[in-house]
């Protein structure tokens, strides 16, 4: 599974990089808000459909460095339909995402529609958003929860 | 960095999918009933209240309360100087609507400063960031463990639901507020400010490993200073903590128990061993309509469980099964030089009184609920035990912390004799003569935990809060500890009452 998911996504992130000048390409614009440090770097995966962020399959990714602040994550995509986004702050910059001993992240993550969790994760319904059918550019904020 | 190390540090990810304790937290707590009826709880406390005048140690708190320096009855002793603090839940009720449960209010700081034979209070509000925010919005805005909104902000970790309630302790240069399912909450000794929560182990290598680990609301801390405690996770893991007198972990480990109470409130040490002892209780997860409280049951066919845990590598070395029954707290632990381990409790045949605690909130008194009683138990190096039950009401017990761990010739606790609300007597068990000493405050009081302290010389004192309540006023009261049927040495008066609260602790000055 693990290598059908590098696959996939390895197929997306060209494709996404060969229609990214293409006319029907649309821009997702995911603002993400209350940065607390420049320390490290954001670690963020879109994922298409409920299927796709129930498996794990994300259709594009991006890591970024951490500024505090905000910052802008640019994603260009093919298909209209909906999409979700999940990504966390690589504090310590040591490539994964720290959790205490009981499964708890203990740096910083967040949802598309600045989604919280509530007693558990996030859900897919929370997060979901759509990008329209002849939409050129969505945007979508969130803040990162610590 | 390639795409392959990419997409594996991308996988780190799947966390945020469903954590282990994030999918517990939401099987506990998710089921509790979608709560609409909070306004409906605030009002049957409120015509309750009209006609039960005792229920005024359960009313909300509206502001913190001012310094001021008490009236003293009788002589307040020079010698015990220093400063008590007191914890327990105060907030209550927002926007006109009430908690359902008593454990689930903000806490609330009394101190009680004592010197040259005076003494000063003040009462703060733990000013937790889940205060603040509700504070500021003038209503609650996130679900309790029963009490739920029907629009409550996310509750992404226990620290955004910590109400800091239920225990006080001094550590280091701070105070740590406890409540048992999160992080000790720090606060200022001078101020009473919160200045965050602590991370413990987070300036050493343990990083942020422990950030957010629940840390018990009842460590037990050693002549030494050592500081022990345990966290309970829902599936059944326990932490264990030894932690040295400063906070700094001196060492942590997790042990997998079948353990399914979701609640497990107080334990035990001696000089070898930890005792983490299970209760005959479980929470019955698949009723969707139960808060976390009320979905815990009593089980009469489930024994209580002692596991016997080593000191020194946190292993567990023995395990003994004693009949069926559920303890909040106990007061001390010790163990012969055979091995033989010893320990009270003040032990319940039931849980009604979590139920009754539950009521209470909405204007009930606590007659419903069966008392615990202070039971004697000795464990026996071959796997047997023996139980001795005194026969005599009993909760809050408490010891000289001087002996915590080792043998104690005394138990101090609180006792229900006729009061139907809370406690009305302060008792003394004198554990080689099998004896008691109470006093009774009368059935007008309601009675909080009082704690033993030693002073100089020969002379100990017994040290705890009383609401009276015809005169609506809490009183501090100092006994001689060992002669507490002479009633209070001194009381020190407020002009009015403070809510009926957990626990406290004595630190000299």
């Amino acid at each position: 599974m693990k290598k059908r998911t590098f696959n996939l996504v390895a197929l997306a992130m060209v494709m996404g990089n060969l229609h990214s000048f293409a006319s029907e390409a649309k821009d997702i614009e995911f603002q993400i808000q209350g940065i607390n440090s420049n320390k490290g770097k954001l670690y963020v995966q879109l994922f298409k459909g409920q299927e796709g962020y129930k498996n794990g399959q994300a259709v594009n990714a991006s890591i970024v460095n951490a500024q505090k602040g905000e910052a802008k994550i640019m994603f260009s995509v093919i298909e209209a339909g909906e999409y979700a986004i999940r990504f966390f702050h690589d504090e310590n910059d040591n490539g994964k995402l720290e959790t205490n001993m009981f499964g708890m992240p203990t740096e910083g993550y967040g949802y598309s529609n600045s989604a919280k969790p509530n007693f558990g994760p996030a859900t897919y319904q929370q997060i979901k958003f759509n990008v329209p059918t002849g939409a050129q550019k969505v945007v979508n904020k969130t803040q990162v929860i610590y | 960095m390639d795409r392959r190390q990419v997409l594996k540090s991308l996988s780190a990810m799947t966390v945020l999918g469903m954590t282990p304790e994030a999918n517990l937290l939401a099987k506990s707590l998710s089921n509790t009933t979608k709560y609409s009826d909070l306004t409906q709880v605030q009002q049957n406390f409120a015509s309750a209240l009209a006609n039960e005048p005792a229920l005024l140690g359960f009313t909300d708190v509206k502001s913190d309360f001012k310094p001021q320096e008490l009236t003293i009855e009788g002589r307040w002793p020079k010698e015990l100087t220093g400063a008590f603090y007191r914890n327990g839940p105060a907030k209550h009720e927002r926007g006109g609507q009430r908690y359902k449960h008593l454990f689930e209010g903000d806490g609330m700081l009394q101190e009680f400063t004592m010197a040259d034979g005076k003494v000063r209070h003040r009462g703060r509000f733990i000013q937790t960031p889940k205060f603040t925010q509700e504070h500021q919005a003038g209503k609650f805005l996130y679900s309790g463990p029963d009490s739920r909104l029907e629009n409550s902000l996310g509750v992404a970790s226990p620290n955004d639901i910590n109400v800091a309630n239920t225990n006080i302790i001094p550590v280091s240069e701070k105070l740590w507020a406890l409540w048992e399912a999160g992080s000790p909450a720090l606060v200022n000794k001078k101020s009473l400010d919160f200045e965050g929560y602590e991370v413990i182990g987070g300036t050493q290598s343990y990083g942020q490993s422990l950030k957010g680990v629940p840390f018990s609301a009842h460590p037990k801390i050693e002549a030494n200073g050592d500081i022990w405690n345990f966290g309970l996770n829902p599936t059944g893991h326990i932490v264990l903590y030894h932690l040295g007198a400063n906070g700094k972990v001196k060492k942590v480990k997790v042990i997998a128990t079948q353990y399914q109470g979701a609640m497990l409130h107080d334990f035990l040490i001696t000089d070898k061993n930890l005792l983490i002892i299970l209760p005959s209780i479980k929470s019955k997860r698949s009723h969707k309509n139960d808060g976390f409280f009320s979905s815990i049951e009593f089980s009469k066919q489930l024994p209580m469980q002692v596991l016997l845990i080593n000191k020194e590598d946190f292993s567990i070395t023995k395990q003994y099964e004693l009949p069926a029954g559920f303890a909040f707290h106990y007061g001390n632990a010790w163990e012969d030089k055979d091995g033989t381990v010893h320990f009270d409790a003040s032990l319940y045949p039931d849980l009604s009184v979590l139920t009754a605690l539950s009521d209470v909130m909405q204007g009930h008194d606590l007659q419903g609920a069966t008392d615990a009683q202070n039971v004697l138990v000795t464990l026996h190096k071959n796997g047997s035990h023996s139980m001795l039950n005194t026969m005599v009401n009993s909760e809050f017990p408490r010891v000289f912390s001087q002996v915590t761990g080792l043998k104690n010739q005394t138990l101090f606790h609180v006792s229900n004799e006729t009061g139907k609300m809370w406690s009305d007597r302060v008792s003394r068990f004198d554990l080689s003569s099998q004896s008691y000493q109470h006093y009774h405050f009368g059935d007008e009081y309601l009675v909080e935990e009082h704690i033993p302290i030693k002073g100089t010389g020969k002379q100990n004192y017994l040290l705890g809060t009383a609401l009276n309540v015809p005169t609506k006023r809490t009183c501090l009261n100092v006994f001689n500890a060992d002669a507490l049927t002479d009633g209070p040495m001194a009381r020190a008066w407020l002009p009015y009452h403070i809510p009926l609260g957990f626990h406290g602790n004595f630190v000299k000055g």
